[in-house]
């Protein structure tokens, strides 16, 4: 019987070629959307799972919070780890401190590795955390004396080419030029999906002999740095609130005077394991792998789910118009004993032969979607992945799923025809059918319609952020970092000197940062106007003589600073309005405290945008390099052009690189930004959105209209004679043609009126996250609405304009 | 085999009400042949629907082998269909997706017969047919005359004790029809009780019996043999 089905549900696929071929497409993008973010789900939701007990593992983090706002580091006090390790309620406690060497050395090799990453410091808690296998060395005693380190697989083989990992164990690297290190064991790298990505693990005592000696010493209750991370293992019947009491004691007690002060409050949480793949207030070990966003995911499988629920609209919509079709084979079947429930059986058995169809060309396309959607899909998403027994046993629950939402409702209708109307051909086509098939192409319709209108007001959003005036100068500027170890300023200067001499240069200025970065300095400032202790925090800008005049920063009032190191500030007006001056003239000449020393205002520039324009402008200010011999702020050399189109800029590149290769002769690295790019770098996510949405929206656009042509070839074909019949009477093209149009430009109308105003909602609660935004004007609406039926216009007429050209006489005949 | 009594039909739209059988009484003995004759709207059509139990009589009695089977639910009709009746149409009715040994196939398959054994009774019934030749053609290939040979067929696959054939020879040539007549004499010969409504008085004179019908009711009845 089976058999029979699949070979009748064959026959009708190949005989119905454009509505099957319009279904398989429908239900193919479906799928498939499913399957990638289905993938990303699972590759992100099985990131460390595997190591034992993973549930009771957590990492301590702190969040803190002053009257302006709140803020979370991934990093504790090394203090805390002492305190909280005789806990009852903890099984294990594990700080470690990551710190890059600047240089590790194999002086039996004479091989030298610059700047190796993943070092940490640690002890042997560590391992009874996270469950490395070692390959090599004693397991009992690891990391419990000075100067000793266990390795990766990998990193030893780097160290240690063509060694056996037995034959490494008691070999000595040098780091840093004097820290002879000895290796003690040769652990496995893991092989499943991790965010401890570590490869090096020194001994916790040896860093009291590098630089941080001081600090680990002090373990200063005030001083959080997130390299200072902090594991614990809880019992297994833990009362997590006890837990977190204990923290939060802890920190209440260590609560400093200023803090108490100025409103500023610590915490200390427990993050899950399984949190540290997601959140990212907190972050992860190895920022170029990106982490994983829930609601980036929550988005992608909403549009996943729509793509789907269009595929199966699509299909119950010409399966029930063609239902009529069909009838006659229904009313046979149930003449020779079919009962009902055969009889749905049967056309779930075809639904579920063209949803296998589609879901092996679903197998195809995801492939090929993993590369399309790259910037989404996490870095390591293995295709293969798809091989896995969960995702197996997933995707053949999807397609029962899909079976089911598409082939159930038009099985139940179909299999209801009344045999003898069925079979004296008196079989009426219910209204009711009728009704049902509108509405879903209504919803079809709302969900594409959704989808033009938010691409266009994100691109427009987009396009207002990338144009917008920032405040200073952005084009033909690019920056030089100087080599991340090198900090005397002799180089810089010398650096400056060269490039003066290059005359397509305009302006060389040396500072910190460009005044829009991801990078953020600021500490507390005081004033006191007219009695009134005014504390506010304040970013700093770094730079020289030149730097106002280079990125063309207005002056309000007072002039620029006088040398490179002298302690003054030019204010920017935000400040200048919150210290309590009236006008930029009379913050001229104040004296403020940052950071125990006095400080006057000597200058106040005006306002520019310094993040992107999510956020609003802060208080800030320019500086220069106060702390010089001890350690120089000043790391970039800012570069402006003469000339603002992009001719000749290679050679004057290639210039620039000439005069630093010949002042920094000792280094490869060579990194160098254009301020433009970055400021786009800005708006990363906003594009991946706008990406995402124009995908999605030609993808439910396709989707719909093609559902809609379905439809229109149906109506037609069951109108020839009426068709026939009224050009017979005179009826001309065009009349026709609306005639046949109206029916459908009906429901794409409706569909604009429901979907405006949730894209209007849905837009604004978007653009709430930005302190400056595009207005939600009226005539993207028009645009788009008028865009949606101007493509379902464009479908229906393909087939109705046939229908009208047709020569009636044929159409009359065939009755 | 068959009696029923007073038995009536109406067909409401929202005005008016069209009584199709009126208080028809009439017994079919087993083994019998018996024509039912009529102008068009005379009941004649309803009349071998409820026999055929695909539709329900709104009042009297319907009696299938002593069993009283008014009233049966759609699932119980089918069952008992399924096992003792075998119909023809006038149209064929043919699924044209299946091919010829497939439609006659069906009947088996939805009682449940094992794929051996229906092969067996399929190619039995084809050959006894002399339509054995086209079994894998599809029923668009195939001329009117074997279109109903294959219906015939797919009708007395599994023995039905009754056929109901409704107007069996009214899309066939003279030729044609006369040869599916000859069926149907040789399948009632064999045992089977035959119903047939038709408008031919040629083929009504093959029969035992006619019954002629006016307005849902019986006007007269002919025994012919």
């Amino acid at each position: 019987m089976i058999r029979n089905y699949f070979k009748i549900a064959w026959r009708n696929l190949m005989k119905h070629k454009v509505f099957s071929l319009i279904n398989i497409i429908g239900l193919t993008i479906g799928i498939s959307a499913s399957v990638v973010i289905g993938l990303m789900i699972f590759y992100d939701t099985t990131f460390d799972t595997f190591h034992k007990d993973s549930d009771r593992i957590y990492r301590v983090v702190s969040d803190f919070s002053d009257p302006e706002e709140s803020f979370s580091n991934s990093g504790v006090t090394l203090a805390l780890e002492d305190a909280i390790k005789e806990q009852s309620n903890l099984e294990i406690v594990s700080g470690f401190y990551i710190e890059r060497p600047s240089k590790v050395e194999n002086k039996a090799l004479n091989s030298e590795f610059k700047w190796p990453n993943f070092v940490i410091y640690t002890d042997e808690n560590y391992f009874k955390i996270f469950d490395y296998n070692f390959l090599a060395g004693d397991t009992d005693h690891v990391l419990t004396r000075p100067n000793t380190v266990i390795l990766t697989e990998q990193r030893a083989a780097n160290y240690f080419p063509n060694t056996a990992a037995s034959d490494i164990i008691g070999k000595t690297l040098v780091y840093n030029d004097s820290l002879q290190i000895t290796v003690t064991g040769i652990v496995e790298n893991f092989k499943q999906r991790t965010d401890f990505v570590f490869e090096e693990f020194i001994s916790k005592p040896t860093l009291l002999q590098t630089r941080l000696r001081a600090q680990v010493l002090e373990k200063n209750w005030n001083s959080t740095n997130s390299d200072s991370q902090l594991f614990v293992k809880i019992n297994a019947n833990a009362d997590l609130q006890t837990i977190q009491n204990t923290l939060d004691d802890l920190a209440k007690e260590h609560t400093d005077e200023d803090s108490k002060k100025y409103g500023e409050e610590r915490k200390f949480s427990l993050q899950p394991l399984a949190d540290i793949h997601f959140n990212e207030a907190y972050g992860i070990y190895d920022w170029s792998k990106g982490q994983a966003s829930t609601s980036l995911l929550l988005n992608l499988a909403l549009v996943a789910l729509f793509l789907l629920l269009l595929g199966c609209i699509n299909f119950i919509n010409l399966n029930t118009a063609q239902a009529s079709q069909r009838a006659k084979e229904i009313g046979i079947r149930k003449t020779l004993g079919s009962s009902r429930q055969q009889l749905i059986g049967q056309f779930m058995g075809e639904t579920f032969l063209l949803v296998l169809i589609s879901a092996l060309l679903s197998v195809l396309l995801s492939k090929w979607l993993i590369t399309v959607f790259s910037d989404f899909v996490p870095e390591g998403l293995d295709f293969e992945l798809i091989t896995s027994p969960i995702i197996i046993v997933a995707f053949i629950l999807l397609l029962l799923i899909v079976t089911f939402l598409s082939g159930f409702y038009p099985a139940l209708v179909l299999s209801k025809f009344n045999t003898v109307s069925v079979l004296k051909n008196h079989l009426a086509i219910g209204q009711k059918k009728a009704k049902l098939r509108k509405f879903l192409t209504v919803f079809q319709f709302t969900i594409a319609q959704v989808f033009i209108i938010a691409t266009l007001l994100v691109g427009k959003q987009i396009n207002f952020l990338l144009t917008k005036d920032m405040g200073f100068k952005t084009d033909a500027i690019v920056s030089v970092y100087s080599p991340r170890n090198e900090r005397s300023i002799d180089k810089k200067e010398r650096y400056a000197r060269a490039l003066s001499k290059i005359p397509e240069l305009k302006t060389i200025s040396i500072g910190g940062v460009a005044p829009a970065s991801f990078n953020v300095s600021s500490s507390g400032l005081s004033y006191t106007n007219k009695n009134k202790e005014i504390h506010t925090d304040i970013q700093f800008l770094y730079g020289d003589t030149h730097y106002l005049d280079l990125f063309e920063l207005q002056l309000l009032a007072g002039r620029n600073i006088r040398n490179d190191t002298i302690q003054e500030l030019v204010i920017n007006e935000t400040s200048r309005k919150l210290l309590g001056f009236d006008n930029p003239n009379e913050a001229i000449g104040q004296i403020v405290q940052v950071n125990n020393e006095t400080v006057p205002i000597v200058g106040v520039m005006s306002d520019f945008y310094q993040r992107s324009l999510r956020s609003s402008i802060k208080p800030m200010a320019l500086r220069g390099d106060w702390y010089r011999p001890d350690y120089s702020q000043f790391q970039t050399l800012h570069i402006a052009f003469h000339n603002e189109s992009s001719e000749g800029l290679k050679q004057t590149l290639s210039k620039i690189e000439d005069a630093y290769r010949s002042v920094y002769t000792d280094t490869e690295e060579y990194r160098v930004e254009f301020l433009d790019e970055n400021i786009q770098k800005f708006y990363n996510r906003e594009r991946k959105i706008s990406k995402l949405l124009n995908w999605a929206t030609g993808l439910s656009i396709l989707i719909s209209c093609l559902g809609l042509l379905g439809l229109v070839i149906y109506t037609t074909n069951r109108r020839v004679k009426e068709i026939g019949v009224r050009k017979v009477l005179g009826a001309s093209l065009m009349e026709i043609n609306t005639l046949l149009c109206k029916e459908f430009l009906i429901l794409v109308a409706m569909a604009f009126v429901i979907a405006a105003p949730i894209a209007w909602y849905g837009i604004t609660r978007w653009l709430q996250d930005f302190a400056y935004k595009t207005s939600v004007s009226f005539w993207v609406f028009v645009v788009s609405g008028a865009a949606m039926i101007l493509f379902a216009l464009l479908v229906i007429s393909f087939k109705t304009l046939q229908a009208a050209n047709a020569n009636p006489v044929e159409a009359l005949r065939s009755d | 085999m068959i009696q029923i009594t007073d038995l009536e039909k109406f067909y409401k739209t929202e005005e008016v009400q069209t009584i199709a059988l009126n208080k028809l009484s009439f017994n079919v003995k087993e083994g019998e042949f018996v024509a039912i004759m009529g102008p068009s709207g005379c009941g004649k059509s309803t009349l071998l629907n409820i026999l055929g139990l695909l539709d329900d009589p709104d009042g009297g009695s319907f009696k299938f082998n002593g069993t009283e089977v008014a009233g049966y639910n759609e699932r119980k009709r089918s069952e008992l269909r399924k096992h003792n009746i075998g119909f023809v149409f006038q149209s064929f009715n043919l699924i044209d997706e299946l091919t010829v040994f497939e439609n006659v196939e069906l009947p088996l398959i939805y009682t449940g017969v094992k794929p051996a054994e229906r092969k067996k009774q399929v190619e039995a019934v084809l050959e006894k047919m002399q339509i054995m030749h086209r079994r894998n053609h599809f029923p668009q290939q195939l001329s009117g005359g074997q279109q109903q040979r294959v219906a015939v067929a797919r009708a007395v696959v599994n023995n039905p004790k009754l056929i109901l054939a409704d107007e069996p020879t009214g899309n066939l040539d003279s030729t044609n029809g006369n040869e599916v007549m000859d069926l149907l004499i040789d399948l009632n010969e064999a045992g089977t009780t035959i119903i047939m409504v038709t408008h031919s008085e040629h083929d009504a004179k093959y029969s035992h019996r006619i019954i002629r019908m006016l307005d849902g009711q019986k006007v007269t009845e002919n025994i012919l043999a």
